[in-house]
């Protein structure tokens, strides 16, 4: 046997282990320091079948946050605790992913949001308790008050299943309970595979449900000159800046996350909008919440990083101001409603007449209309679409209430 | 006693001139190509099950593997049998040329499943193992050998080994990338990257320089090295599929830790062990005492059955 034979074959072999090694070396640690095999190839090997079933599905995830840190498929789509298994090439994931797979990583934000009335009483607005446990509906009257104790919606019934799982469940399935237990999908503002904090701040997101003439957030927003910077500015603002160290000078044109979540400039970050709304703005009449004082402390905080304070002070007044009218108004057309029904000139099932309409559009629409208004820097809103619609409809009211009780014989 | 009459009579066995068939390389080259293309239709049933067969080349090397394997016994039988030789010359040689085609379209088709959408070496790792179809093209490589080059020259043998440390090389490409996707979890996964890889080292000295036959020793010892590798990588594939979780052990196989890949290598034994028997006449005794292989092939009788004195 020759030397040279021997030193061309181990020559050969060992340039071969060594190209080997070093193109495996080479893999960012993000993919292989995982916690098991099926970990390190989930990125990969999911990515093979679905960049070409569902492309966008995997070119979202590749932008997203979670690809840079190494949070791969099967972190999110591995079952939590109480979720439905099943076996999917290779892998075990959970057939329906809920907030139970986020708040593995993520549960102080869970935990925020569960004391929100984005979580349950969400979910109750539309359904009442049903589907919730008591548990659930106990804890979010502890942080919620009168917020999920209450019948279904009464507009469930007439209005029907399909418009109900079309509609009203597409907006208040943020808070629905989910069978693992857990309440919600953080997806509704994150989206899915892009699990986006750019997306979430943007006003665009919260209008998915925050729009319309029930609750005409983004309209007025739009009006507001906060809106009219955003629109004219968006492009110069950092809207993925990391939420712990985000400041004015990231988003020196506020969007609703802003105000209502974000921790800029130090603040802390609450997934609770309550934290920071003083007033019950959506109810009939509004009411201050329990947290009134510290509620709007938080929230002038957040202004007084662009604003002075006697500016602040002065929205606040008269937005107040306008708030304690609406609920005047509301109030008296409250009052011809209860008259009707205390004398028996209005029977039967809600929205069985057309009084009943007006009188919800009055307070559903325009009060809440004229009060988000006054709050949010929309003056048309306060105006044309809230004040003149409440008097308008109260006048309507007034003469309509009339006619009922001359067709029952009632003066 | 009795073990003294044991080897006589198995020489006597061998030496058998009604066996001669089995000193044949060439018949050993057909029924390799033979039963590695069986074999590779239930690889590929395997493998396309991944996705369903959900493009419908992908049942080509299916029903290749089907079809090719049932003619070329046939024309084997044709050849060995009844002494017929243009059938298996001419069927060889068409399963030879739609075998390289086959393989080297797999080849395209593999890397369009990702390679081509974003051309890194990631999705190299992931993508269809691009150098599995290749297996073809080494098979139809191997019938035109058989038919092209004359048999029991050096070249045939040369030829032969070549293959076979295709086949190691791609065997350590293929374990590479498919344990890449695990990220070498278990440092077991290094194993046969390393074996191929002194595989290809050994079996490439014979190519390019004059070798020993105590050389083709060493080499047959470290072909018994990855023998071995193949059967303890066969054992960490079903072991892994068996802990693994699926809905039916179908379903692992499917999905799994792919079960045949490992027997590749004490298959590819079998291929560079016909071709270093048959390199062995070509190369001389070594001048002090004889090589294992060397010794074997004296008392198999093989010079006299290729080689007679006449």
């Amino acid at each position: 046997m020759s030397f040279r034979s021997v030193f061309i074959a181990l020559v050969t072999a060992f340039a071969l282990i060594l190209a080997a090694f070093l193109v495996n070396r080479a893999r960012p640690n993000v993919e292989t320091d995982q916690p098991t095999a099926d970990f390190v190839r989930a990125s990969g090997k999911c990515a093979e079948c679905h960049a070409r079933l569902q492309y966008s599905v995997v070119h979202e995830y590749e932008m997203s946050n979670h690809a840079k840190k190494g949070v791969n498929c099967l972190d999110c789509h591995q079952p939590a605790a109480g979720q439905e298994k099943i076996d999917h090439h290779g892998f075990v994931i959970s057939k329906h992913l809920t907030a139970g797979n986020c708040r593995g990583c993520h549960e102080p934000i869970y935990q925020e949001y569960l004391r929100s009335r984005h979580a349950v009483p969400s979910w109750a607005a539309v359904h009442g308790t049903e589907g919730l446990t008591p548990e659930q509906v106990n804890f979010a009257e502890t942080y919620q008050p009168g917020s999920t104790k209450r019948p279904p919606n009464a507009l469930t019934l007439p209005e029907g299943h399909p418009a109900v799982a079309a509609g009203c469940e597409q907006c208040h399935a943020v808070g629905k309970p989910n069978n693992d237990g857990t309440v919600g999908t953080c997806t509704e503002c994150h989206s899915r595979h892009t699990t986006s904090v750019e997306l979430a701040r943007l006003p665009t997101t919260c209008a998915q449900c925050h729009m319309g003439p029930d609750h005409s957030q983004i309209e007025i927003y739009n009006e507001s000159k906060h809106g009219v910077m955003f629109a004219a500015q968006r492009n110069l603002l950092k809207l993925n800046a990391d939420p712990r160290t985000l400041t004015t000078r990231d988003m020196f044109v506020p969007t609703c996350a802003t105000c209502h979540m974000s921790g800029i400039n130090g603040l802390k970050v609450t997934h609770n909008p309550s934290d920071r709304l003083s007033w019950y703005l959506a109810a009939e009449v509004s009411t201050k919440r329990p947290n009134y004082l510290q509620a709007q402390i938080n929230m002038k905080q957040v202004c007084t990083q662009c604003h002075t304070q006697a500016a602040i002070d002065r929205v606040y007044t008269q937005a107040e101001l306008v708030l304690a009218s609406t609920n005047e108004k509301v109030l008296a057309a409250k009052s011809i409603m209860d008259g009707l029904h205390k004398d028996g000139t209005l029977t039967g099932p809600p929205f069985s007449h057309p009084i009943d309409f007006t009188y919800f559009n009055l307070w559903h629409y325009d009060g809440r209309t004229s009060k988000h208004g006054a709050f949010m820097g929309g003056a048309d809103f306060v105006q044309w679409h809230g004040n003149y619609e409440l008097l308008l409809k109260q006048t309507e009211l007034q003469h309509d209430a009339d006619e009922l009780r001359r067709e029952h014989g009632r003066k | 006693m009795g073990a003294n009459n044991l080897l006589p009579g198995m020489q006597r066995i061998v030496a058998n001139p009604r066996i001669r068939w089995a000193h044949d390389p060439q018949l050993w080259v057909e029924l390799f190509v033979t039963m590695n293309l069986a074999i590779l239709a239930v690889d590929i049933y395997i493998a396309h099950s991944v996705n369903h067969f959900q493009k419908w080349p992908e049942y080509i090397p299916l029903y290749f593997s089907i079809c090719a394997p049932v003619l070329l016994a046939l024309v084997i039988a044709l050849r060995w049998i009844w002494n017929f030789l243009p059938p298996w010359r001419d069927i060889g040689y068409l399963i030879g040329w739609l075998s390289i085609l086959v393989g080297l379209a797999g080849v395209l088709y593999h890397l369009e499943s990702r390679f081509f959408l974003d051309r890194t070496l990631k999705s190299l790792t992931y993508a269809a193992p691009f150098a599995a179809p290749l297996a073809y093209t080494g098979l139809g490589f191997l019938l035109l050998v058989n038919r092209m080059v004359e048999v029991r020259t050096s070249e045939w043998a040369r030829w032969v080994i070549l293959l076979a440390l295709g086949g190691f090389f791609g065997n350590f490409v293929l374990s590479l990338t498919d344990h890449a996707a695990n990220g070498f979890f278990a440092h077991t996964e290094w194993i046969p990257v390393i074996s191929s890889a002194l595989a290809t080292g050994f079996l490439l000295v014979p190519l390019v320089t004059p070798v020993t036959r105590r050389y083709l020793d060493l080499c047959m010892a470290v072909m018994f090295a990855q023998g071995a590798v193949g059967v303890l990588g066969f054992w960490f594939h079903m072991q892994a599929n068996l802990i693994e979780p699926g809905a039916s052990l179908w379903d692992k196989l499917v999905n799994g830790a792919p079960p045949m890949a490992p027997l590749l290598f004490p298959n590819l034994v079998g291929l560079a062990f016909i071709g270093i028997w048959a390199a062995l006449p070509h190369v001389p005794e070594p001048p002090v005492g004889k090589s294992w292989l060397g010794t074997a092939y004296a008392w198999a009788g093989a010079e006299r059955q290729w080689f007679p004195a006449d």
